[in-house]
């Protein structure tokens, strides 16, 4: 039993570093722009369509672009839509976003068809990996490791780079940035591409698990919320340390009462907020209370 | 710049309000006074790479015809299904607002289940081309609703000598829906009748992404032979995993109804196992109609026909075909042209049995290819079931074994 607990839980673990990638970048987009951003699922899915593309044409190393070429649709969202939904109602950000979701999915459904996409791990890392009563698959370990550094590299980004010390401060007290003579506008396109960049990253960690289809966003988008309000919206540890849980949850109820494994996170959601309402790890920010 | 002030809990809750909401406008066709058939097919969701074809081949019966039905102009009206309740709303609008003679559709045997109880109700004739249910055309049978995909007890007893086969030890992997949970039934009473044994069963949410706890679980079972029972994209996630697990060509796999879609999307390095199926493009022994409909389907869109596509055609086809017979709109005299209703061609031959409302047809056991060197083609035919079509009537069982009384 031990055995298939322990390879349950690593099952779990990566399951839940693909949802904290997810919600990373939805938690850096609300705690920095205060936008609740519905089409974030819809850049997962570009990043496994732009992969899918990437690999047909130019082959595996070209894959590594896909993030940049989703954090570059981010952009251009950004300046053309999102922008001016900074001082509305937040009803307002929820519905335009929702529209781009629609958008977004229409046009890959419109590009590519509505049926789902072959796309395997590449060979390089076919294969298996046992410790003692641990298995796990080569390209599992290899997204595993891979969400591991990139979620160290960001937190050096946001904490230690001058860069992250502007978004902090931007994201506390826009005005006073300003003041000081920073384009914070400026600043929020780049945010914003950057948190639909790590979404399309996820996009690509994924492609090779999943199936790729116009509609994949529906099974990142609601893990993510899930998550971002377990950890407390727009703390960075706080999704991590939800992600994790949630996949490993997930993995568990699987093992003991497979048919609540869809419900179990909401279940798990429900009883973290009734003990903390803010979050694991959610700060008590004037503007979100 | 302007302070921002967001309303934390006002957020989550339009959050959460979006979530639940359908993901698609209707689009509704609009001429003047045209005959109007609804079709009720999802437009989103793990099941749309089925119904994009299912549509499709809908849409080509009716240019086969010149748009016409009875010598007069005629359009299909397409509304989305995204859930039972909205599906059974979608086809009140498109009978009261949109004046639908008939309704093709039902995707998803959840919402066909509703679709045909709202049928009944507005006494308005429904061909389910997808749905395979066997409560469709057994106890929730009415004279309103036909039905075309074989029913899932029927296709798990087809399917039954090939898991037995491998032998007694299964291990059941099934959607927690209507679908899932008929199969997991049906397979479960066969294996009992075999003297076998369930090593392992789970039901798996619908949209599942990730089934690698799954088949960490049947990996430590050891069954003979894994008895499926996911629908779509599940399906096609299922059976990519299986494969990056190292399960394929270890444990072997069968399930009822899979669609070209499904394993189109798996792909070659990961595609195994043994399905039924109504219908395949590469089939040698499809009559002249279907390898001209297949032709034009080709033509029209560059790809293949999937069997979905035929299933949309030819239920279609029924439709029209009987409407043209009957010569009038009226439901009634629909229903008993649909009744009437008969095609055969060689071998081949379809009809919608009168007590009911179910189409026979002989199914396909297909087994993926050792080698895969065509992306549209996967699939060897086993065998066609029944291997007599005179035992059609009796492997589709009788009526007091079917349980439908429509009164």
């Amino acid at each position: 039993m031990l055995e298939i607990l322990l390879s349950q839980v690593v099952s779990g673990l990566v399951l839940g570093g693909l949802y904290v990638l997810i919600a990373i970048g939805l938690s850096i987009i609300f705690g920095l722009l205060g936008i609740v951003n519905f089409a974030h699922g819809t850049f997962f899915t570009l990043g496994a369509y732009f992969a899918l593309t990437l690999y047909q044409y130019f082959g595996w190393p070209a894959v590594v672009l896909a993030p940049v070429l989703v954090g570059a649709v981010g952009m251009v969202a950004e300046r053309l839509l999102i922008r001016r939904l900074y001082d509305k109602e937040p009803l307002i950000s929820l519905i335009v976003t929702f529209a781009l979701a629609l958008l977004i999915e229409a046009s890959v459904r419109l590009i590519y068809g509505g049926i789902g996409q072959p796309f395997s791990p590449p060979p390089l890392l076919a294969g298996f990996l046992i410790w003692g009563p641990i298995l796990i698959t080569k390209y599992r370990f290899s997204v595993l490791l891979t969400t591991a550094a990139l979620l160290l590299l960001l937190w050096l980004f946001l904490e230690k780079t001058p860069f992250g010390r502007i978004l902090r401060a931007g994201s506390r007290d826009p005005e006073m940035v300003g003041l000081l003579g920073i384009n914070l506008p400026r600043v929020l396109t780049w945010v914003f591409g950057l948190g639909c960049a790590i979404s399309g990253i996820a996009g690509v960690l994924a492609a090779p698990l999943w199936t790729i289809t116009p509609a994949m966003a529906t099974n990142a988008i609601m893990p993510a919320f899930v998550v971002v309000a377990i950890g407390g919206l727009g703390s960075f540890a706080g999704a991590v340390i939800a992600g994790l849980m949630v996949g490993v949850v997930i993995a568990l109820t699987i093992q003991f009462y497979p048919s609540a494994s869809g419900a179990v996170m909401y279940v798990f959601m429900a009883l973290m907020l009734l003990l903390r309402p803010r979050g694991l790890l959610g700060e008590r920010w004037e503007r979100f209370e | 710049m302007t302070r921002l002030l967001i309303p934390r809990r006002k957020a989550l809750l339009g959050a959460a309000g979006l979530a639940a909401a359908p993901l698609a406008a209707p689009f509704v066709a609009r001429a003047a006074d045209p005959i109007r058939i609804g079709v009720l097919l999802a437009k989103t969701g793990q099941i749309a790479a089925q119904t994009e074809y299912l549509a499709n081949g809908t849409f080509l019966a009716m240019e086969q015809r010149n748009n016409t039905v009875m010598g007069q102009p005629a359009e299909l009206v397409w509304l989305d299904e995204p859930t039972p309740q909205a599906a059974t709303q979608n086809m009140q609008k498109l009978v009261q607002e949109n004046k639908a003679v008939a309704i093709l559709g039902g995707s998803l045997s959840s919402n066909a289940l509703a679709e045909e109880a709202t049928a009944a109700q507005l006494k308005i004739p429904f061909v389910c081309d997808n749905a395979a249910a066997t409560e469709i055309s057994g106890k929730n049978c009415n004279r309103y609703t036909f039905r075309l995909n074989t029913p899932v007890a029927v296709q798990q007893r087809m399917l039954a000598p090939y898991a037995l086969k491998y032998g007694k030890k299964w291990y059941h992997i099934t959607a927690s829906y209507a679908f899932g949970q008929d199969i997991l039934r049906s397979s479960r009473a066969l294996l009992k009748a075999a003297g076998g044994t369930e090593v392992g069963s789970d039901e798996v949410p619908l949209n599942t992404a990730d089934f690698s706890s799954f088949i960490l679980k049947i990996r430590q079972a050891q069954p003979d032979v894994v008895v499926g029972g996911l629908s779509a994209g599940d399906l096609s996630t299922f059976l990519k995993q299986w494969n990056e697990l190292g399960m394929k060509g270890k444990i072997p796999f069968v399930e009822i109804a899979i669609g070209d879609t499904d394993i189109w999307a798996v792909g070659p390095d990961a595609a195994t196992g043994t399905f039924t199926k109504l219908w395949d493009h590469t089939n040698p022994d499809n009559p002249p109609e279907e390898k001209a409909f297949a032709a034009a389907y080709l033509k029209k869109y560059a790809k293949p026909a999937a069997d979905k596509a035929w299933m949309g055609w030819i239920t279609a086809r029924s439709l029209f075909e009987s409407i043209d017979a009957a010569n009038s709109t009226d439901p009634m005299a629909i229903v008993e042209g649909l009744e009437a209703w008969k095609v055969q061609s060689g071998a081949t031959s379809y009809n919608y049995r009168k007590f009911d409302h179910q189409m026979l047809l002989r199914n396909l056991a297909v087994t993926v290819k050792p080698k895969i060197t065509d992306k549209w083609d996967y699939f060897d035919v086993a065998a066609t079931l029944p291997a007599d079509p005179a035992d059609l009537d009796k492997v589709f069982g009788t009526q007091e074994e079917i349980g439908c009384k429509m009164g």
